[in-house]
């Protein structure tokens, strides 16, 4: 284990021959998993991984590198790599480490590596059984169980040393049912910055039965109606919409670089008035929880959108240091092999005043998407789709019968402009985040909300799904 | 840290065995990095990486354990090979869990150019920068700049285990890579290009330059189109995203285990005529080419699917034994964090015979494709997928004005049938490729 003293001198040997700012990140992180699909304990795996990785920031550039070695002699060598890439001489940047402490008292209460691996192997069986014996015509389950403990020490020029341990635990199932020739797949996760208390709240038999019930519905759905409609997002269905529609483009480096649609706009207005999204990486137990960013930033709480204007972006150091403001601790990394870049949290859309039955009974013909699947956001010009995982007709104020295969596509400011009801309920979903390579934990919320019109990318197109104009039929 | 691999790969083999492994197996990677990421003609990120890792894979009583650890050190090894040992367990026994013997000869292929790692940093740095520069050169809205980069690596793959097979091979690899924005009276198109290759010679960086640039530009002031059915092109690219959601289904994993949408079908007709799929994992020149596969078999060339008929499924050891059938050579270890799952190689679509100008020859009216977003929604397991889309309209055999904001939905066996034509121009984007494939009608979802 390198001292602070050693971290100092690696810190100035890294801005030995120029550069502004230097910081290194080291990790050990262990990691555990179990699995099982085709009703049997298919694998448990468990291992190391521990690095560090160095960064000098000398003008317009970032150096990295990172190593497995630890050693100080192994640490040195990586500064010394990462300074040649600077030039004109030191600054004589003095470095006197300091011991930052968390705001944020938390502590998970069942470590993952203090559970027994017959307890790890018994939820995921509960969940297996579960879902087989939930309809016959569930062919195939596939459930996993893993959990992460990551010990960090975060240490740069301006002073600022950081001790942390991040511990995440997630739990999925994917379901296969087949009847008559149809595959279709229900899936479902939770997790958090938790330990095994994550089953507290969440048993392996709800988790299981949401997903085989999932999967056994889609079976019997009609393919989606394409074209333009009306739309409503259940607050159940998660928050995949404002992580793409919005979430990226407020991330600071793409707009920096121009490459958001919400690039200079603070203080414009960029959504309804019934808008509101805040990132927060400080909603304890959520999965994109932490005490400190991958900076030694603290995690804090920032309002994006504020009741459709436009508030802030989120920021990492390096971007942060280009607009002379704080970092607002957004700064993540996937591990010791990557640089941090901005990166959300715990994104959301706040509540609103709309009672969740009412936004689905106004509706005379639309989509109401129960589960949203993964997204995707080419953020330069906002457009947007996301995955309809289960999604039903609304016909007259009623859920009608089932609906798949379904996308739905749209422009983030655009479809933000329009939102016109907001429900006072809020559901999460977990994700990992990818972007430049790297991927993150997150979650993201959103209330009931109602879009007037966005184009739905069904394959049934013409009315209502009827049979004569089933173009793609499956078999 | 001087460690020999090799011999470390033996030592925790025999250390497994020693303390109770049936059957152990080490694998070993380890690995040099670097890649520039250039923008406005300046370096923005110069990223160096060295990185080394050991998975311990055991078998006992018919039951699997495997661990992983990046510290090579003795303590942190000996820590895995045991925690290998207690995975297993608690996992099922299963009567086809068994590691391969020696035999079959290794495909000798050259996968090491040396210039790679010769050439400077400093010329690395100027082929990034001679991207960025070939882009803003052949037009000039093209104003910004994501990423223009150049990266390489080399690597060296050391595997062993107890019945025998000890065996290494290195390789190394380079590319250009290029994600622009073009700009014009207020609208913003994005356009990427990609040049992967395993000979420093083949890069061509202006051309990734411009072909980027053209991608951004032809995209600018797109527009949507009417819901309605149109015959569809796939370009090279989105091609083989497509091809990507079918590569989990031809795996013999997914067959055994009521996953794949071509399970019971060999020997059917699956797509039309015009399709013959290819996995190869000894393609000359192929980025994912090895002489032997995560397990220490040799790699091979395996016809999926010829002429729209079913042939056969890729296979590891595991699935392989179940099917009383020889491994395709496709137990594939995406780092030494994993155990060797069946995967692809070198997949790919074979080209036809047309060129591009004559699939689009005799089309009224359609759609070219050239972007797709969420593809990786797709559901592999049912075939179903609906996308974002966006290209160009085709007209009366030509490419006419940009098109966005639209999707398409479908299942992909019926895209398979519906394939009207192939072209010649294969294009391989990493390990995957296709040529231009033309789709008979499908519904386009927009305004």
């Amino acid at each position: 284990m390198l001292s602070k003293g050693d971290l100092q001198e690696v810190l100035q040997l890294a801005l030995a021959k120029g550069g502004d700012f230097a910081d290194i990140f080291i990790e050990e992180k262990r990691t555990s998993g179990v699995g099982c699909e085709a009703d049997k304990i298919e694998r448990i795996n468990s291992g190391i991984d521990a690095g560090a990785g160095i960064r000098v920031v000398s003008g317009d550039t970032t150096a990295y590198a990172y190593t497995n070695d630890l050693t100080k002699e192994g640490v040195s060598e990586v500064a010394r790599v990462v300074s040649s890439a600077s030039e004109g001489g030191s600054k004589g940047i003095n470095i006197n480490l300091n011991k930052i402490s968390s705001p944020v008292e938390f502590e998970v209460t069942s470590m993952p590596d203090k559970v027994n691996i017959d307890d790890k192997v018994n939820m995921v069986n509960r969940a297996n059984k579960t879902a087989r014996e939930f309809d016959s015509r569930i062919k195939q389950v596939s459930v996993g169980v893993a959990d992460v403990i990551q010990n960090v020490v975060i240490a740069n020029s301006l002073g600022d040393y950081v001790e942390d341990q991040r511990v995440r635990t997630r739990f999925m199932i994917n379901t296969v049912a087949a009847d008559e020739g149809v595959i279709q797949t229900g899936y479902n996760a939770v997790g958090g910055f938790v330990g095994f208390e994550l089953f507290d709240e969440a048993s392996p038999e709800v988790v299981a039965s949401e997903a085989a019930g999932r999967a056994v519905k889609m079976l019997e759905a009609k393919p989606a109606p394409a074209g333009k409609m009306q739309v409503v997002m259940a607050a159940e269905a998660g928050g995949t919409m404002v992580h793409e529609a919005c979430g990226h483009g407020l991330e600071a480096d793409l707009v920096q670089k121009r490459l958001s649609v919400y690039g200079n706009k603070k203080g414009e207005k960029v959504a309804s008035d019934v808008i509101t999204v805040i990132d927060d990486a400080t909603i304890k137990t959520k999965y994109g929880f932490f005490r400190f960013d991958d900076e030694g930033t603290p995690g804090q709480k920032t309002i994006l959108i504020k009741d459709g204007i436009l508030e802030d972006y989120m920021y990492d150091r390096l971007t942060s240091m280009k607009e002379n403001r704080p970092s607002s601790g957004n700064g993540r990394r996937e591990s010791y092999q990557d640089k941090p870049i901005p990166r959300m949290t715990n994104t959301y859309i706040a509540p609103g005043k709309d009672d969740p039955d009412k936004i689905i009974g106004h509706v005379k013909n639309g989509l109401l998407v129960k589960k949203m699947g993964g997204g995707q956001v080419n953020t330069t010009n906002g457009d947007f789709v996301f995955d309809v995982a289960e999604g039903y007709l609304i016909k007259d104020g009623d859920i009608a019968g089932p609906v798949r295969g379904a996308t739905l596509t749209g422009n983030g400011p655009e479809v933000l402009q329009k939102v016109d009801m907001v429900g006072n309920d809020l559901g999460y979903t977990i994700g990992t985040c990818g972007k430049d390579g790297q991927g993150v934990p997150v979650s993201d919320a959103q209330p009931t909300m109602h879009i007037p019109e966005i184009i739905v990318g069904g394959t049934a197109h013409g009315d209502d799904g009827s049979p004569q104009i089933k173009r793609i039929r499956r078999m | 840290m001087a460690i020999n691999l090799k011999d470390l790969a033996i030592n925790v083999v025999q250390k497994a065995r020693q303390l109770g492994a049936d059957q152990s197996e080490a694998f070993l990677i380890k690995s040099k990095d670097l890649s520039i990421d250039v923008s406005g003609g300046k370096v923005e990120t110069l990223k160096l990486a060295e990185d080394m890792g050991l998975g311990v894979r055991i078998f006992r009583s018919g039951r699997i354990g495997f661990a992983y650890t990046s510290d090579l050190g003795q303590t942190a090894v000996d820590e895995i090979i045991r925690q290998a040992l207690a995975n297993s367990d608690k996992t099922s026994s299963d009567e086809f869990n068994s590691m391969p013997k020696p035999g079959g000869s290794y495909a000798s292929i050259d996968l090491f150019d040396p210039e790679i790692s010769k050439i400077p940093v400093e010329e690395k740095i100027d082929i990034a920068k001679s991207i960025e520069q070939a882009a803003r050169q052949s037009d000039a809205r093209i104003t910004i700049t994501e990423r223009s980069s150049y990266f390489d690596a080399e690597y060296e793959v050391i595997l062993a285990n107890s019945l025998g097979i000890s065996a290494d091979y290195r390789g190394a690899y380079c590319g250009c890579y290029a994600d622009l924005v073009a700009e014009e009276k207020g609208d913003n198109q994005t356009g990427f290009a990609l040049k992967l290759t395993l000979n420093f010679s083949e890069l061509d960086p202006l051309r990734v330059g411009r072909e980027a640039a053209e991608k951004a530009v032809r995209k600018l002031g797109a527009t949507t189109v009417d819901t309605q059915k149109a015959v569809i092109v796939f370009d090279p690219y989105v091609a083989t995203n497509f091809l990507g959601v079918i590569a989990p289904a031809l795996s013999a994993e997914a067959v055994q285990k009521g996953k794949s949408l071509f399970g019971g079908k060999v020997g059917q007709n699956v797509a039309s005529e015009k399709i013959t799929i290819v996995d190869h994992g000894a393609l000359p020149g192929g980025i994912s080419s090895a002489p032997f596969d995560g397990e220490g078999v040799p790699t091979s060339k395996t016809v999926l699917i010829q002429n729209g008929q079913l042939k056969s499924f890729l296979h590891n050891t595991y699935t392989a034994a179940k099917d009383g059938v020889n491994s395709t050579g496709n137990g594939i270890r995406g780092s030494f964090k994993g155990t060797p799952e069946v995967g692809t190689t070198n997949f790919y679509v074979e080209p036809g015979p047309y060129s591009s100008d004559e699939i689009l020859k005799d089309i009224s009216s359609g759609l070219y494709i050239t972007d797709v977003m969420g593809m990786h929604t797709a559901n592999p397991i049912s075939g179903d997928f609906s996308v974002g889309a966006a290209g160009i309209w085709i007209e009366n055999g030509k490419l006419t004005r940009p098109v966005r904001g639209v999707a398409i939905a479908g299942n992909i066996l019926e895209l398979l049938k519906e394939v009207e034509g192939v072209g010649s121009d294969l294009t391989f984007f990493g390990s995957k490729g296709s040529p231009t494939v033309r789709i008979a009608k499908m519904t386009v979802s927009g305004s």
